[in-house]
């Protein structure tokens, strides 16, 4: 079967800089996947290469088996994608542009209408009809977008950062959604800084730093510590410190700023 | 400064010193230097205005003390408080502000923060000016008259902080009602109607200087008392008082300045007193209050006869833009307000030629649009991102704006026939046919450059607010340049139709013009996805960029 999302050397450079370095991912049909890295490590660059806002200097990408380099537009068609700015019409209203979104991807009138309708019922966006987009909270916003994202039921969704500046009560509508369209077989692709949510939500995760893969695979088996040479499991590390030894955040440790409280 | 303490002074120093700062940094990238450039060719600019002006108000200062004519006096001081408060209104397009309520998170006092916001608004060309003229007229009146010195030091000096207040004082709370979109909008709105008023300034001139020169005596007599009531009459007034040797009234002029200045104060001070406590503004939709809608029947959207689903999309949604935008819909009632002015200065060449009223208003009409041909996308913002995702070609994307854009630009023509056909008659058979045989050149011309243009130097604008909102640069020069060659082309049309005296053939050059022009925009339509693929990143990094102070 193929890989939802497969990359050969994906390869971006800014002039000198390479924001992503020969990077090689693959991921299965109806996981989970969750994308780490610190700051500026080059997960929005590789999401916006995935979803065909960026273009590759080298390397290869495939969605659901398809090339995207070949197939742009079909690819388009099968995929959902919360990009970073969100991607919202700020002076239509959440069912306008929720309507909007339908019929951009193909959907009949009354089909994207009764849609639109029943997710921002899901969503509960439906008691402000008549409010501007621009007048939506941040995590209005980001729950709109979601639900743009996958009005076209996408096979695989793609997720840069969904959680970022979102309460309690609208990150838990967001994950509800999320477990429901992965226990229907669709492909989740995210990037996240709360590694809690992707330790809760993700069956597999990949760490991107300076540009390179530098692990990837099943959560559990990542956490997993195995006593070296005996094969024997010990403790497992949580995400945060499997994330940190992997990335080398510890070098702070030591250092103490003495004149703080 | 000795009044504010040591931590007072050293965080006013710091806040020079990040200006200072913010100056150089700006230079790093190639537009920053170029904007550094052109800054110290506009500061050269104001360096000679200032002087010239000073020396200028100095000397009419000079002739109006030494000849005694005090009554002129107050002339001088309204001419510098009109520029001291309009002008950073029109310049707001290139006037740089720095949002100072950033520095609230740092823990200066009340007063280091008042003095900030008025040392902020004290760095701008107005107030330099402002200043510069100031100096003129009390080195012009002290040296007609070493007598009069303190008094001219003292009515000057009280209009200088006056006039910095009162800018100080519109700035703020301008910036206040800025901030919240709905009376963001209320005020753009304002906005056009001031500027459509300064249109009509011309036309009311040249109604009053039809008038008997007695009559204009007396609509000017009527003015009089008012602009003495007010604080450049007042500071004028105290010199006057001063000079004909009525002190106490001279002393009352000065008292009634500072009261001026003192009323301008307390709104400035609750503005600045309101922020510093920490005032939370929102755009939010405070008057929108949560419907629970059951049972709701989805409201479908629109399908236009022979176009697609996603063509039909856009096109709505352009409409909802275009219709929610006070900006926007300015570009509707511009033709009517053109015809009134036109109306308001009908001599001379109209009279006789009221023909070309529908073919200049039509011309006026693209011209007006072009801020939006130009910048397609500059009003979508990060929705740029939502067209680069979705699985249509890009081309289909721009055909549909433009579908949109087109039916705008119909609908203005519509209005304009309406309003030359009230106002003077019906535009004949031969000024419509030419016309719209222009429109076959002008408009594919312009829409292909917009195309292309909107692709290549996209800059993102907020369609719901007016002033330092405008197309880029090159925008604004391809836009000027390709305006030049249509008009240039229906002129010469013109001029061919003239000199075989039949106007019928002006409009048969034009349609034969249009051919190619259109074939021309079909072309570079079809070749737009190619393009859009390799600029895809800049287009979305442009659009998408927040805007930082």
């Amino acid at each position: 079967m193929d890989a939802a999302i497969l990359t050969e050397g994906l390869t971006r450079r800014f002039g000198d800089f390479t924001a992503v370095d020969g990077v090689n991912l693959s991921v299965a049909p109806g996981q989970f996947y969750g994308f780490l890295g610190p700051n500026g490590a080059g997960k929005s660059t590789t999401i916006k290469m995935l979803t065909g806002l960026m273009a590759p200097t080298s390397g290869r990408m495939q969605i659901l088996g398809l090339d995207l380099s070949t197939h742009l537009v079909e690819v388009k068609r099968q995929i959902g994608v919360v990009p970073e700015g969100m991607a919202l019409f700020g002076r239509l209203t959440g069912s306008e542009y929720l309507n909007f979104a339908g019929r951009m991807y193909g959907l009949g009138r009354s089909t994207a209408a009764q849609r639109a309708a029943e997710l921002l019922d899901f969503m509960e966006l439906a008691d402000k009809p008549k409010t501007l987009i621009t007048d939506y909270s941040h995590g209005m916003q980001k729950k709109l977008a979601l639900a743009a994202a996958v009005i076209h039921g996408p096979k695989v969704l793609f997720l840069d950062e969904p959680f970022e500046g979102v309460d309690a009560v609208a990150s838990g509508t967001l994950k509800i959604m999320l477990q429901r369209m992965i226990s229907r077989g669709v492909t989740i692709f995210l990037t996240s800084h709360v590694l809690e949510i992707v330790e809760r939500l993700c069956t597999h995760v990949g760490i991107i730093n300076d540009g390179r893969l530098v692990a990837q695979g099943p959560l559990d088996e990542l956490r997993s510590h195995v006593a070296a040479g005996t094969g024997e499991q010990t403790e497992k590390t949580t995400l945060e410190q499997f994330f940190l030894q992997t990335v080398g955040g510890s070098r702070h440790e030591n250092q103490e700023l003495s004149w703080l409280g | 400064m000795a009044w504010l303490n040591s931590t007072a002074r050293e965080q006013l120093r710091a806040i020079a010193i990040l200006r200072w700062q913010l100056s150089l940094n700006s230079m790093r990238s190639v537009r920053g230097r170029m904007n550094m450039i052109s800054r110290g060719f506009a500061g050269l600019l104001v360096v000679g205005a200032g002087i010239g002006g000073g020396i200028a108000i100095g000397a009419a200062a000079w002739g109006i003390a030494a000849e005694h004519k005090f009554v002129w006096l107050a002339l001088p001081f309204w001419l510098i408080s009109i520029f001291w408060q309009i002008f950073p209104v029109m310049a707001s397009a290139f006037t740089q502000n720095v949002d100072a309520s950033a520095l609230l998170r740092f823990p200066l006092s009340y007063s280091s923060y008042f003095l900030v916001r008025l040392a902020y608004g004290a760095l701008d060309i107005a107030t330099a000016l402002g200043v510069c003229w100031s100096i003129g007229l009390l080195v012009g009146i002290s040296v007609a008259n070493a007598a009069l010195v303190p008094w001219a030091l003292a009515a000057v000096g009280g209009m200088v902080i006056f006039n910095l207040l009162l800018a100080r004082m519109i700035f703020v709370w301008i910036e206040h009602w800025l901030s919240l979109r709905r009376s963001r909008e209320v005020i753009s709105l304002f906005f056009v109607l001031l500027m459509v008023c300064f249109q009509l300034v011309g036309p009311m001139l040249g109604h009053y200087s039809r008038l008997p020169t007695i009559q204009r005596f007396h609509v000017l007599a009527r003015f009089i008392p008012l602009t003495r009531a007010l604080p450049p009459g007042v500071a004028a007034g105290a010199i006057e008082n001063a000079a004909a040797g009525t002190i106490s009234s001279a002393f009352l002029s000065l008292l009634a300045l500072t009261g001026y200045a003192g009323a301008v104060l307390l709104p400035l001070h609750l503005r600045l007193r309101t922020q510093y406590a920490g005032e939370i503004v929102s755009s939010g939709d405070k008057n929108s209050q949560p419907v629970r809608r059951k049972n709701a029947a989805p409201r479908r959207g629109w399908k236009l006869p022979l176009l697609s689903g996603p063509v039909s999309a856009i096109f709505q949604k352009e409409l909802h833009y275009f219709l929610r935008s006070g900006p926007m819909l300015f570009t509707m009632i511009m033709p009517v307000v053109m015809i009134i002015i036109l109306w308001g200065g009908r001599k001379g060449f109209l009279n006789h030629q009221s023909g070309f009223l529908f073919p200049i208003g039509a011309a006026y009409c693209l011209l007006v649009m072009n801020n939006i041909l130009y910048n397609s996308f500059g009003g979508d913002g990060g929705g740029i991102q939502f067209f680069l995702l979705c699985p249509i070609p890009f081309r289909l994307v721009l055909a549909a704006k433009n579908i949109a854009q087109f039916a705008v630009l119909i609908t203005e023509l519509c209005v304009l026939w309406l309003g030359v056909s009230l106002i003077y008659q019906h535009p004949n058979l031969n000024s419509l046919s030419l016309t719209f045989a222009w429109y076959l050149v002008a408009a594919p011309l312009n829409f292909s450059a917009g195309n292309l243009l909107s692709i290549y130097s996209p800059k993102r604008i907020d369609y719901s607010t007016f002033g330092r909102q405008r197309a880029s640069e090159s925008a604004i020069f391809v836009s000027l340049a390709v305006q030049l060659t249509g008009m240039g082309l229906g002129a010469l049309a013109i001029f061919a139709g003239y000199h075989y005296s039949k106007l019928w053939i002006s409009t048969l050059i034009l349609c034969v013009l249009g051919v190619p022009s259109i074939i021309v925009y079909f072309i570079l339509l079809a070749r737009i996805d190619r393009i859009v693929m390799t600029r895809r990143e800049v287009l979305a990094s442009e659009l998408c960029r927040v805007q930082a102070q």
